[in-house]
């Protein structure tokens, strides 16, 4: 509901913007200090993955060199589960072991086949996987600085009903539905991700994160787009965001804690916010400590398969 | 209570007793329409003393009996000089003819050495027919925009409502149209006020020293009163401008009696928009105007009794609309008040009146998508009484008291969302419900020929009732949220204090004094805001168990001068104001909903402090007329929750601030007018860097508040072409030919807005273009401007 009330902030802003004169300007904006950013996460039976980067001064250069540059690989990188304990090997995209590609891509976004001539690290626990119930603590040694962060695996929540049905007047084009019975006495707060059946990597819906505010103990319906449909240039625009009679999905509804859940609802705000000074400013509140930004996550999933028919 | 009031009359029976004195008393009233002059004076000669009429025009005098000279003076009034002989109680009520103009030289009488010898401290007074000679924008006078041009007065941005004074936030300005209160004086985000310059007589602004009859908010009063109407004739005045058009009707409902005024005013942007988008346009429908209508009347009931009612509605409706996204939004906000008032006079020395109000703002933004509807309000709805006693034992002495109460009725947030026929759960409507009171009292005596003091005491309670939820919130996943609920009339918070205020003029030689003060207030009412710039989706919050109340203190010291016969005043002014209990949302803070939270919870709370000097250099008379006022000042927060809990700059924040505002008047045709303003840039804060997370761009913002945007300045001209007021006929008696004032009169008012085209900055944001992730990505700061030079004309008519 909160995005929804950033649309009309985003709208002020954009009407702001149509009718007025906008020029580009050079002006001081104090305050830069470069960071280390964390982006890991760990989930049930799956390694943690976790890439370190550096953020960059908001004047300096926005050029795909930059983005590649930022990316850390002097790291250390420990990940306890409070019985067991693993350094994380650094795997390099310049370095990967077969059958890897796909993946890598995925992790970073970039074509497997420009990935490979790059050198671009991941921390990744060869030895040890995400177990429900536990609670994994990530500690990070950087240029003498340490940072330190923790997230259990809760878990996870099953859906009553998958369906998929179609939307207007199509017959063939449809969004997907789920069917969810939320706990009464506790506060949730959740991820949902589809892919299609042959997809290496799951893709977020528009409004990914959600929380139970408004359906704490109850039983609701919801749809939800198709996310793949946006990434296909080639597609009619007429059918962006619908799942076609016939499609296989792999959807996934990830339970996360609550920090966890105030991170990425701040990102997402800051995301559709849009820089709008009609909105409060927004740094997101990271779960690192020592100074770093962004994210380590665990999270409870639950994957199904669903033939839209 | 009762041993307070008690104690007050004792007081004031001892000042009016004493040697043989008699009473002089009555109105002072303007001879062509007999509306009351608010700001006329007696004077009397032989005893160098005097005394300055009230908002209604009431005077009251004693003094020793005996012969005396009264001078009956206004500003723009020719004075009339009356001899009176006092033997017993007088009641003389004067009716004043405007003064004669000369061309080249208008020399008005009446307050000429007021900026000396009165003990008000940071007060400014607005005479509407100098605001109406000034360059307006899109040829709409403004007060507000014109009291923008005062030292200590600023305009957070174009483009920003309200306005500060000397660093206070634009809610801890008390806004009152003929005693009600405006809780949005803008209209169109700040470019207009709510006032229509045909409907208002006076102006009034309290940046420091405010008395105690004035209170709940911490840095300003300003007090706009609406004309009476014309008692003596039926008259019409209007403006047809490119934008907008107004019209005034008043007249008399029983002569000398009873009057009433009737103003309305429109804008029609939306009717031009239609003209330019076509019915096929995928934006078609889409527009903004806005609205408003002033009325009142007033009856003389008795000689002693006179009512008065005063009502004011307005709206702004704006609209956009995407057809082919199927994406509309409709915004309307807007103010209705009434205020009903009772003047009485007990006797010669005792006057009375008595208000009742009633004040709304409501904000509303409905948008829709396809099957998606949200709706979103909030507002304030108050319900006043007030009674105001002022007492005239004798020529030292000037006493009032009185007390008020209003009941609050916010809604900070309610929201409702449906998707075709499922309506969500977002929880219903929050009201938060509460009781003001303040009582008062003061005296301005003159302790000897140079010495005058102001004195005051103001207690004040606030009252948070029920019925209300209180959620507690729990961690977000193991605790979850409480809830504490509240019956009818509970008390939830209750808070109390007392607010002294002293002021005092001390009178040098060479036509100059010297005054200070210090004021102490509560305010229990908070706006607070999400973004940068203020919107009027700002949301009016009460003082609650959570939210206390703020607190403030201001302290200054003036120098006042003139110059040259009182053809010059200057002044230089220090102040330093400290401020607790401010409000602001949380950092990320968004309220959405109205489901298991509260509004303030979202709240932090902090203090704040300005400090500054003001220089102002005016020329009153003559053919040439103007001022010069430059302002340094500094404004600071320090939130704890905020900024690291680090001080940072206010947004209104501003070191410098000149303006240079003249008019000349040419001849009987023409009148030239310009106005010029330099301020250092607000302040704001942006992302000072970015970085990525699973392939999103994210910012991460420098301190609060610690980009500066560029200085904004401005030149606006004006020139005013007035048709002939006389005509020339012979006199069938005598044959000569004399000058008849003409029963139809107009004008053109040209003016040009930002006449050298500056871009000044309304607001700053980093703009991110291109595909991060494809390697063409973009960043850079885009400044966005309002208004480039505008000219306009406008047609202004009177019959």
């Amino acid at each position: 509901m909160e995005l929804r009330i950033l649309k009309y902030l985003s709208f002020s802003f954009a009407v702001a913007t149509l009718w007025s004169c906008t020029k580009e300007v050079q002006i001081d904006i104090p305050g830069y200090k470069e960071q280390l950013v964390v982006d890991g996460r760990i989930e049930t039976g799956q390694p943690a993955i976790v890439l370190l980067s550096k953020s960059s001064n908001v004047y300096s250069s926005t050029n795909y060199e930059s983005y590649l540059n930022s990316f850390v690989d002097d790291a250390i990188v420990v990940l306890s589960n409070g019985t067991q304990t693993d350094t994380l090997t650094k795997i390099c995209t310049d370095d990967l072991p077969p059958g890897l590609e796909q993946v890598a891509a995925g992790i970073f976004g970039i074509p497997a086949e420009i990935l490979v001539n790059l050198h671009l690290c991941a921390y990744v626990s060869l030895n040890m996987l995400g177990e429900e119930g536990k609670t994994y603590t990530l500690q990070i040694s950087h240029q003498g600085k340490q940072y330190q962060a923790s997230s259990k695996i809760l878990t996870p929540i099953v859906p009553d009903s998958l369906y998929w049905k179609p939307e207007g007047n199509f017959t063939d084009r449809g969004f997907s539905w789920a069917k969810l019975s939320d706990a009464a006495n506790t506060a949730d707060a959740y991820l949902w991700e589809v892919k299609y059946l042959q997809d290496p990597q799951f893709s977020k819906t528009f409004n990914p994160y959600f929380n139970d505010e408004f359906f704490n103990g109850l039983t609701f319906e919801f749809g939800y787009e198709n996310p793949m449909s946006f990434n296909d240039p080639n597609g009619n625009e007429a059918y962006r965001g619908f799942y076609k009679l016939g499609d296989t999905i792999v959807v996934k509804l990830s339970k996360i804690g609550g920090k966890e859940y105030n991170y990425f609802e701040k990102k997402y705000n800051q995301i559709y916010s849009g820089g709008s000074p009609f909105a409060v400013p927004t740094n997101i509140p990271t779960n690192i400590e020592g100074g770093a930004l962004g994210i380590w996550v665990a999270y409870a999933p639950w994957i199904d398969t669903l033939v839209c028919q | 209570m009762k041993t307070f009031l008690s104690l007050l009359f004792i007081c004031c029976s001892f000042l009016a007793s004493g040697q043989k004195k008699a009473t002089i008393s009555g109105y002072i009233t303007d001879a062509r329409s007999g509306e009351a002059l608010g700001t006329a004076r007696i004077f009397v000669k032989e005893l160098k003393t005097g005394a300055v009429v009230n908002n209604y025009g009431f005077y009251s005098l004693t003094i020793p009996l005996g012969t005396y000279q009264v001078e009956y003076r206004c500003d723009g009034f020719a004075t009339v000089v009356k001899s009176v002989e006092l033997q017993k109680d007088q009641t003389i009520s004067i009716e004043l003819e405007m003064a004669i103009q000369e061309t080249k030289d208008v020399r008005v009488t009446g307050k000429r050495s007021e900026n000396v010898t009165s003990a008000k401290l940071g007060q400014m007074e607005l005479k509407m027919d100098q605001v109406k000679t000034l360059p307006a924008f899109m040829g709409e006078v403004d007060v507000v925009k014109t009291l923008q041009l005062l030292p200590g007065v600023s305009s957070v941005s174009e483009g920003g409502q309200g306005f500060y004074v000397r660093g206070g936030g634009p809610d801890q300005n008390l806004v009152l149209l003929d005693e009600g209160v405006v809780y949005n004086a803008a209209h169109l985000f700040g470019f207009f006020s709510v006032f229509n310059s045909d409907a208002i007589n006076s102006v009034n602004l309290i940046k420091g020293g405010m008395p105690a009859n004035y209170g709940g908010r911490l840095s300003s009063v300003l007090e706009v009163n609406m004309n009476e109407g014309n008692l003596k004739k039926f008259k019409v005045k209007g403006g047809i401008g490119v934008i907008s058009s107004r019209l005034t009707v008043e007249g008399p409902l029983k002569k000398d009696r009873g009057s009433f005024v009737v103003s309305a005013r429109r804008t029609y942007i939306d009717i031009l928009a239609k003209a330019v988008i076509s019915d096929t346009s995928p934006f078609a429908g889409s527009g903004y105007f806005f609205y408003d209508l002033n009325a009142k009347l007033n009856y003389k009931l008795t000689d002693k009794d006179r009512i008065y009612l005063s009502a004011y509605y307005g709206k702004d409706i704006f609209s956009f609309k995407d057809n082919n996204g199927g994406f509309k939004v409709e915004m309307p906000w807007g103010n209705g008040i009434a205020a009903l008032r009772w003047n009485h006079l007990f006797n010669s020395k005792l006057f009375l009146n008595t208000t009742l109000s009633y004040s709304d703002y409501n904000f509303e933004f409905a948008s829709s998508q396809d099957e998606f509807r949200v709706a979103l309000t909030s507002g304030i709805r108050d319900y006043s009484a007030k009674v105001d006693f002022s007492y005239f034992p004798n020529p030292k002495h000037r006493i009032k008291w009185g007390g008020i109460y209003t009941y609050h009725d916010f809604t900070p947030t309610s929201l409702s969302a449906q998707n075709d026929t499922v309506t969500f759960n977002t929880g219903s409507a929050q009201h938060l419900y509460s009781h003001e009171t303040a009582i008062y009292a003061l005296d301005e005596f003159d302790v000897n020929e140079a010495l005058r003091i102001n004195a005051g005491l103001r207690y004040s309670t606030f009252a948070h009732v029920g019925p209300f939820d209180r959620y507690i919130k729990g961690d977000g996943i193991s605790t979850p949220d409480s809830v504490v609920k509240y019956d009818r009339n509970d008390v939830i918070a209750f808070y109390q204090g007392l607010e002294p205020r002293l002021s005092f003029r001390y009178l040098l030689p060479d036509n100059s004094s010297i005054k200070a003060g210090y004021a102490y207030n509560y305010q229990y009412v908070h706006l607070v805001t999400l973004s940068a710039v203020s919107l009027p989706t700002d949301i009016w919050f009460p003082t609650t168990d959570q939210a206390k109340p703020e607190q403030g203190f201001q302290t200054s010291i003036g120098y006042f001068r003139n110059f040259d016969k009182d053809r010059y005043e200057a002044s230089v002014e220090v102040y330093y104001k400290g401020m607790k209990n401010l409000i602001e949302f949380k950092e990320g803070a968004l309220p959405g909903d109205n489901v298991n939270d509260n509004t303030d919870n979202l709240l932090v709370y902090g203090d704040g402090w300005a400090y500054g000097a003001e220089f102002f250099l005016k020329k009153t008379e003559g053919a040439f007329t103007g001022w010069i006022g430059y302002t340094w000042a500094k404004t600071e927060r320090r939130f704890p929750d905020i900024n690291e809990g680090n001080i940072y700059p206010a947004k209104y924040d501003r070191r410098h601030d000149l303006t240079l505002v003249g008019t000349y008047k040419l001849n009987d045709t023409w009148t030239f007018g310009a106005s010029f303003i330099y301020a250092t840039g607000n302040t704001l804060t942006l992302p000072a860097s970015w970085y990525v997370q699973d392939q999103n761009l994210l910012f991460q913002y420098g301190p609060r508040n610690s980009t500066r945007m560029a200085p904004y300045h401005r030149l606006d001209l004006s020139a005013t072409r007035y048709g002939k007021a006389y005509k020339t006929r012979t006199d069938p008696a005598t044959g000569q030919e004399i000058q008849v004032k003409k029963a139809a009169r107009s004008n053109w008012s040209f003016s040009v807005y930002n006449v050298y085209n500056r871009l000044n900055p309304f607001f700053l944001y980093v703009d991110n273009d291109g595909d991060f992730m494809s390697g063409n990505f973009s960043l850079s700061v885009k400044q966005v401007s309002l208004f480039p030079i505008i000219p306009s004309v406008t047609w202004n008519f009177e019959f």
